[in-house]
C-alpha cells in the first residue's frame, strides 16, 4: 500500500517527466524551425540562381508566376547553353557579347598576382616588424597602422588621381599594383610572427644563417596557417572588388568579371538566363574556396575581430 | 701605451657601428617595398586630393586655377550634399541596429550544441564571401516587381505586388535589407567566437541561483561579449557610411535621390560630371566625418574598460 504522500510524490514525478519531455520536444521543434528559416532565407536565392542558370529565358519567364515548385526547381528543357555562351564556347557564342571567359581570366590573373606579391611584401614587412631590430621601429609601425584608419571607399577617388598620374589607369596593372601590400595584413602577420619564440632565430643565427635564411627556414614554416588565411583574404578581396576596377578600367576588354557582370545586367535586356550563368561563374570560385577551407575564412574574421 | 690601446678600440667601435648600420640597412630593405606602397597609394592620394580640393582640377587639364575654399563653400551650400548625408544617416539607422540584433540572434541560435550547427553557420556566412555585385543583382531580380520571386510569392498568396526598388519610400530600406543579408554572417562569426569564450560555470552558477534564460543573457552573456558587440557595431557603422555597390547596381541613387548615399554622390560628381576637385573636397569631408565617428566610438569602447 502506498501512502498518500508517496502517491503525491509519484504524480509529481510523472508530471515533471512529462514537462521535461514536452520541453525537449518544443525545443527540438524550435531548432528545426530555426534551421528551416535560416536555410530558406540564406540558401533559396543561391538555388534560384543555379536553377535558372540551366534553363533558357522563356522557361524562366514562364515559371516566374504563378509560383510553384517549378519556379525553384528546373524540370524540363534543361540546358547548359547559358554557361557555354557565358564562356564563349561554340559558334553561336562567338558572335554574341556575353562571353565573360576573358573577364574571368583577368580576375583570376589579378587575384593570383596580388596574392603572390602580397605574400612576398607583406610577409617581409611583417618579418621586419615582428622579428628584426631597428631604431624607431614602433613609429614606423604607427605609420603603417594609421593607414588602416583611412577607409577604402573614401580613398578611391584620390587614388584614381594618383593612379592617373603614374599611368596606371585603364591597364591591367591598375588592379594589381596599388594592392601589392596591405597595412592590415602586415599588422596581422606581425602579430603571428611576434608570437614565435625568439630562440628559434637565435639557434639559426648560431648555425650561421642570415636574415633571409631565417625568414625562409624558421619564420615562414611556422606561419603557414596565417599565410594561408591572409592569402584567402587577399584573393577574396581582389576577386570581389568592384568599385576600384569600375572607375580605374574603362576598356571593356580589361573588365574583371564583377564589372563585366554588372554591365551585362544592365545591357542584357530580357536575357536573364545568361546573366544567371554569369553570376554563378563570377561567385563560384570564392564560394568553393570557402566551402573547402572554412576554418581559414573564420580565422580571418576572428583575427580582424581581435584588432577591435 | 694607453693611446695605443685606445686606437684599435675606437677603430673597433667604428667598425662595430658600421656593421650595425649595415644590419639596419638590410633590415630596412624588408619593410621598404611595403612602406613605398603605403606612401604612394594611401598617404599621397590623401595629400594630393587635399590639395586638389583647393583647385579647379580636372583629369586632363590638371591644376587649372587656385580657387581657395570655393569647393568647401560650394559644399556647404550644396543641397545634394546635405541630402546625401541625410540619406546616409537614414541608412545607418536602418542598417546598424538590424545587423547587431540579427547577428546576436543568429549567433545565440547557432552557438547551441546541436547537430548541424556548423553547417548553419556556414550557410549564414556564404553571402559574406559572395561578391556584392552578384548579391545585388540577385536581389534585384528576386525583388523585381513583375517577375521577381518575392513578388510572385506575395501575389500567389493574394497580397499586392510591392515595388521594392522603384518606390521612393521602399528603395532605401530595400538596399539596407540586401546589405544586412550580405554582411550579417561576418558579425555572427565574431559574436560566436565571443560566446565560445564565456565560461560555462557562470551559467551553471546562474541556473543554481534560479536565474531565467533572459536574466542569464542580460547579466552574463551581454557583459561577457561586450568587446565583440562593440567591434560589430563599429564595423557595421563604417560599412554603413561606405555603402556603394547595391546603390550603383540597383538604383543609381534614385528614385528621386532617395538612395543617393554619400559615396555614390562622390562617385557621380567625380565620374559622371568630371568634377575631380569638388569630388576631392567631398572625399576629404567624408574622411573627416568617418574619423570623428570612429574616434567617438573607440572612446565609448575604451570607457568600458
Amino acid at each position: 500500500m502506498k501512502t498518500d504522500a508517496q502517491m503525491d510524490y509519484q504524480a509529481e514525478h510523472n508530471r515533471m517527466i512529462r514537462r521535461a519531455r514536452l520541453k525537449k520536444i518544443s525545443s527540438a521543434i524550435f531548432t528545426l524551425l530555426g534551421y528551416a528559416v535560416i536555410i530558406i532565407i540564406f540558401i533559396t536565392p543561391f538555388l534560384y540562381v543555379i536553377g535558372n542558370s540551366v534553363r533558357n529565358s522563356q522557361q524562366i519567364w514562364a515559371n516566374a508566376y504563378p509560383i510553384s515548385w517549378r519556379s525553384f526547381i528546373p524540370y524540363e528543357g534543361l540546358t547548359l547553353e547559358n554557361y557555354s555562351q557565358s564562356l564563349g564556347i561554340g559558334d553561336v557564342a562567338k558572335g554574341m557579347s556575353f562571353d565573360i571567359s576573358r573577364n574571368l581570366g583577368i580576375s583570376l590573373l589579378s587575384s593570383v598576382a596580388v596574392v603572390c606579391l602580397s605574400l612576398i611584401f607583406n610577409t617581409s614587412a611583417a618579418y621586419f616588424f615582428g622579428r628584426l631590430r631597428f631604431p624607431g621601429k614602433n613609429y614606423i609601425l604607427i605609420f603603417v597602422v594609421a593607414t588602416m584608419m583611412i577607409p577604402q571607399q573614401v580613398v578611391l577617388v584620390p587614388l584614381y588621381i594618383v593612379a592617373d598620374q603614374i599611368g596606371l589607369i585603364n591597364s591591367f596593372w591598375a588592379m594589381v599594383v596599388p594592392w601589392y601590400a596591405s597595412p592590415f595584413i602586415v599588422f596581422l602577420l606581425t602579430q603571428f610572427m611576434a608570437d614565435l619564440p625568439l630562440e628559434f632565430d637565435e639557434a639559426a643565427i648560431i648555425d650561421g644563417a642570415n636574415l633571409w635564411q631565417i625568414l625562409w627556414r624558421v619564420v615562414i614554416p611556422n606561419t603557414i596557417p596565417g599565410l594561408i588565411t591572409v592569402s584567402l583574404m587577399e584573393f577574396q578581396f581582389i576577386w570581389n572588388e568592384f568599385y576600384w576596377p569600375l572607375i580605374a578600367i574603362s576598356d571593356s576588354k580589361l573588365f574583371p568579371v564583377q564589372v563585366a557582370v554588372a554591365s551585362q545586367f544592365t545591357e542584357s535586356g530580357p536575357n536573364w538566363g545568361i546573366v544567371f550563368a554569369a553570376m554563378a561563374l563570377a561567385s563560384a570560385p570564392v564560394i568553393l574556396l570557402f566551402l573547402f577551407l572554412q576554418r581559414y575564412f573564420y580565422e580571418s574574421v576572428a583575427m580582424s575581430g581581435i584588432k577591435g | 701605451m694607453t693611446d695605443a690601446m685606445m686606437v684599435p678600440k675606437t677603430g673597433d667601435q667604428k667598425w662595430w657601428q658600421k656593421r650595425k648600420f649595415q644590419q639596419y640597412a638590410v633590415a630596412f630593405l624588408f619593410v621598404l617595398p611595403a612602406l613605398i606602397n603605403f606612401t604612394v597609394f594611401r598617404y599621397y592620394p590623401m595629400i594630393w586630393s587635399a590639395r586638389a580640393s583647393f583647385w579647379e582640377y580636372s583629369l586632363l587639364g590638371g591644376f587649372k586655377e587656385n580657387i581657395g575654399w570655393e569647393n568647401y563653400i560650394r559644399m556647404i551650400n550644396d543641397e545634394f550634399f546635405w541630402d546625401s548625408l541625410l540619406v546616409t544617416g537614414k541608412f545607418f539607422l536602418m542598417y546598424v541596429p538590424a545587423v547587431v540584433i540579427f547577428a546576436m540572434a543568429l549567433a545565440l541560435f547557432s552557438n547551441q550544441k546541436k547537430p548541424g550547427m556548423g553547417t548553419i553557420r556556414a550557410v549564414i556566412f556564404v553571402p559574406v564571401v559572395t561578391s556584392f555585385v552578384v548579391v545585388s543583382i540577385l536581389w534585384g531580380m528576386l525583388l523585381n516587381k513583375d517577375v521577381g520571386l518575392v513578388n510572385s510569392i506575395l501575389a500567389s498568396l493574394g497580397f499586392g505586388r510591392i515595388s521594392f526598388l522603384l518606390d521612393k519610400e521602399n528603395a532605401l530600406p530595400t538596399i539596407a535589407m540586401i546589405s544586412i543579408w550580405k554582411n550579417v554572417g561576418y558579425s555572427v562569426i565574431i559574436l560566436v567566437a565571443g560566446l565560445k569564450g564565456v565560461p560555462e560555470e557562470l551559467f551553471d552558477a546562474a541556473v543554481v541561483d534560479g536565474a531565467s534564460p533572459w536574466k542569464q543573457f542580460i547579466h552574463i552573456t551581454l557583459p561577457m561579449i561586450r568587446r565583440q558587440l562593440m567591434f560589430v557595431t563599429v564595423w557595421a557603422t563604417l560599412g554603413a557610411f561606405q555603402v556603394f555597390i547595391p546603390v550603383y547596381s540597383l538604383t543609381g541613387g534614385g528614385p528621386r535621390r532617395a538612395t543617393n548615399v554619400i559615396v555614390y554622390y562622390i562617385y557621380s560628381r567625380a565620374f559622371k560630371f568630371g568634377e575631380m576637385g569638388y569630388a576631392s573636397a567631398l572625399s576629404i569631408a567624408l574622411l573627416l566625418i568617418l574619423l570623428i565617428v570612429s574616434v567617438v566610438q573607440m572612446r565609448l569602447l575604451r570607457r568600458d574598460y
